[in-house]
């Protein structure tokens, strides 16, 4: 970095920070943001179109889209973060644990978490939610559950790296305790890969909670999510088209941000890709 | 050779066992809600009790999982708790439904992803491969959910050429079935693409700065002959790898897709099964859908190992 800034690396960085900034400040600042409430119903204004006074039209109850679409920033954004946390921290400590005490720990482990990774994601999440039950929480539960095996390989390569450092096995030698060797020694020099898995588990939390509430098995009626903007918008496809693009492209932005953020993070600190 | 098929199987029994444990397990985690959810909310702690007195529910786990394990492979999948209809029969009329939408949906993938994905190499930084590499992240950014509504919307609402939904099998009327079969194989197909196209590019690329290229390009061979006899052997094994990971992806989001266009899949089954609390067709469809997903994974290694030069030569495995 000794060169100073490089704005052309990491240009797909900024531009997706960017996007995801916006639709966090939306998130945080939904009741100030929204020019209506989200749940109040006007029969007067059923399933218009975009206009002056409702920008991206309303619904089949006269609630107004983009009220709905900002609101629902924030429960994809909070099932994204805490499922992203949830598949970060027991990633974490399960594939540092493998790496760290290798042997029967790490065979144990490390098969079980490859055992998770062949279900297919959705599958396994809606199962999931099948058996806890409906809501936003446990939606965040089940995707965070998904993403545990991703990040525990990411973390078991990255500690078997840092194992073989000198300052490990000093640390060692001066008797200090696994506890300590794991956090003080281990755990911050793994940190940068698993905060680029991070950025992309959030794009793919963000598609696989809206899944879920398509599916009617996220956040219920009438509290506004993407998803379930889009199983009602399927309803009235011929009457109002809005309703099936508007809650469809906060999706698409919103992952193609989490994605430029991701991507660039990982091209920006590849050694290799200096050209 | 056969050493490597004979293990590979092994795995995948091995797999498949443990697999049925944890599908077992995440779908009965939650002890007594399979009846509070068959009857309501308000039965009685004796309805409850006897509900699950006649299934067997009120044992260990494990006793119940064992035995499960013992009527599957004797095939018998249980009955549906709603119904009183057997699973198995109802699972194997469904069955061509999925097998055709990912089949459909995955040779959309590859006739997309294989020859841009080339070319996007092949054209390194220039105008294709700038091209196709933001469709790859326009697409791969897009829920496969929405692009189906996007599709209906046009192709079916605006256009009106294809039916909005529904299913006729092939043998009966093959024109008719591939007009219900096309859109939601696209809005698979499209979606999955993405990420392949991505793969494609990325180990051409890591082929092509290879020496034997080098070599290739400066023994005066033209740049398709070098990519057709070099490049596409060599950069197809990462590509197949991941292609796996993607029809298993595929496989799990016909959950989404037959939904929307009411295609009587195994899909449709698992939500049927979540939407009934109906546990016995739930876990088999699960079950099923992961089968598919471990036999795609299965095939490709396979696959992967006769396409490997390295072992080819008549070397070891």
């Amino acid at each position: 970095m000794s060169e100073g800034f490089d704005f052309y690396r990491w240009r797909p960085v900024i531009f997706g920070a960017v996007i995801v900034g916006a639709i966090l400040i939306c998130a945080i600042f939904a009741p100030l943001i929204a020019p209506y409430s989200p749940y109040d119903l006007d029969y007067m204004v059923m399933l218009q179109g975009p206009s002056a006074t409702h920008w991206l039209g309303t619904d089949e109850i006269g609630r107004d889209i983009l009220s709905r679409i900002i609101y629902g920033a924030r429960i994809s954004m909070q099932v994204a973060f805490i499922a992203a946390g949830i598949g970060l921290i027991f990633g974490t400590v399960i594939g540092v644990t493998a790496a760290y005490f290798g042997g029967i720990t790490d065979m144990i482990l490390m098969r079980f978490m490859e055992l998770l990774f062949s279900f297919p994601a959705i599958l396994l999440a809606v199962v999931l939610m099948a058996s806890l039950g409906t809501s936003v929480l446990n939606a965040m539960i089940a995707i965070g559950i998904v993403f545990i095996p991703g990040f525990s390989r990411l973390a078991r390569a990255a500690t078997e790296v840092v194992l073989r450092e000198q300052y490990v096995e000093s640390a060692r030698a001066i008797g200090m305790s696994h506890a300590r060797i794991l956090f003080r020694e281990i755990t911050p020099n793994i940190v940068a890969p698993l905060l680029v898995e991070a950025a992309i588990a959030f794009s793919y939390a963000i598609l696989l909670e809206s899944a879920l509430s398509f599916l009617g098995l996220g956040a219920q009626p009438p509290e506004p999510t993407w998803g379930n903007m889009l199983n009602t918008g399927r309803g009235f496809m011929a009457q109002s088209a809005i309703m099936s693009i508007a809650p469809g492209m906060a999706i698409f932005l919103t992952v193609i941000g989490f994605n430029l953020i991701g991507d660039g993070l990982r091209d920006a600190l590849d050694p290799h890709m200096k050209d | 050779m056969a050493r490597l098929v004979l293990t590979r199987l092994g795995a995948f029994l091995l797999t498949l066992f443990a697999a049925s444990a944890v599908l077992f397990l995440a779908i009965n985690v939650i002890p007594g809600s399979a009846a509070r959810s068959a009857l309501g909310i308000d039965a009685t702690p004796q309805a409850i009790a006897r509900f699950e007195a006649t299934r067997g529910l009120d044992r260990p786990l494990v006793v119940q999982y064992i035995d499960w394990l013992g009527q599957t492979l004797q095939g018998d999948l249980g009955t549906s708790f709603q119904s009183a209809v057997p699973v198995g029969p109802e699972l194997l009329l469904r069955l061509p439904v999925t097998l055709e939408l990912a089949f459909l949906a995955f040779l959309i993938a590859n006739l997309i992803a294989f020859p841009l994905g080339t070319i996007a190499a092949a054209r390194h930084r220039r105008g294709a491969d700038r091209v196709f590499s933001t469709l790859a992240s326009f697409l791969g950014a897009m829920p496969n959910f929405w692009l189906a509504t996007l599709l209906v919307m046009v192709f079916s609402i605006k256009l009106r050429w294809l039916p909005p939904g529904g299913f006729i099998p092939f043998s009966e009327d093959s024109v008719q079935n591939l007009k219900l079969m096309i859109m939601p194989a696209l809005s698979l197909g499209l979606v999955s693409s993405a990420l392949l196209l991505r793969i494609m590019r990325a180990s051409m690329l890591e082929v092509l700065s290879r020496d034997y290229i080098r070599t290739a390009k400066a023994k005066g061979a033209s740049e398709v002959l070098t990519i057709k006899r070099h490049g596409l052997r060599n950069a197809a094994i990462p590509y197949f790898n991941v292609a796996a990971v993607e029809l298993g992806f595929l496989f799990g989001s016909v959950v989404v897709i037959e939904d929307i266009f009411q295609l009587p899949g195994i899909g449709s089954l698992v939500l049927v099964g979540i939407i009934n609390r109906d546990y016995p067709v739930l876990l088999a469809a699960a079950l099923a859908i992961t089968v598919f997903v471990l036999l795609a994974n299965l095939a490709v290694d396979l696959c992967v190992a006769l396409l490997d030069p390295r072992r080819s030569k008549g070397s070891q495995a």
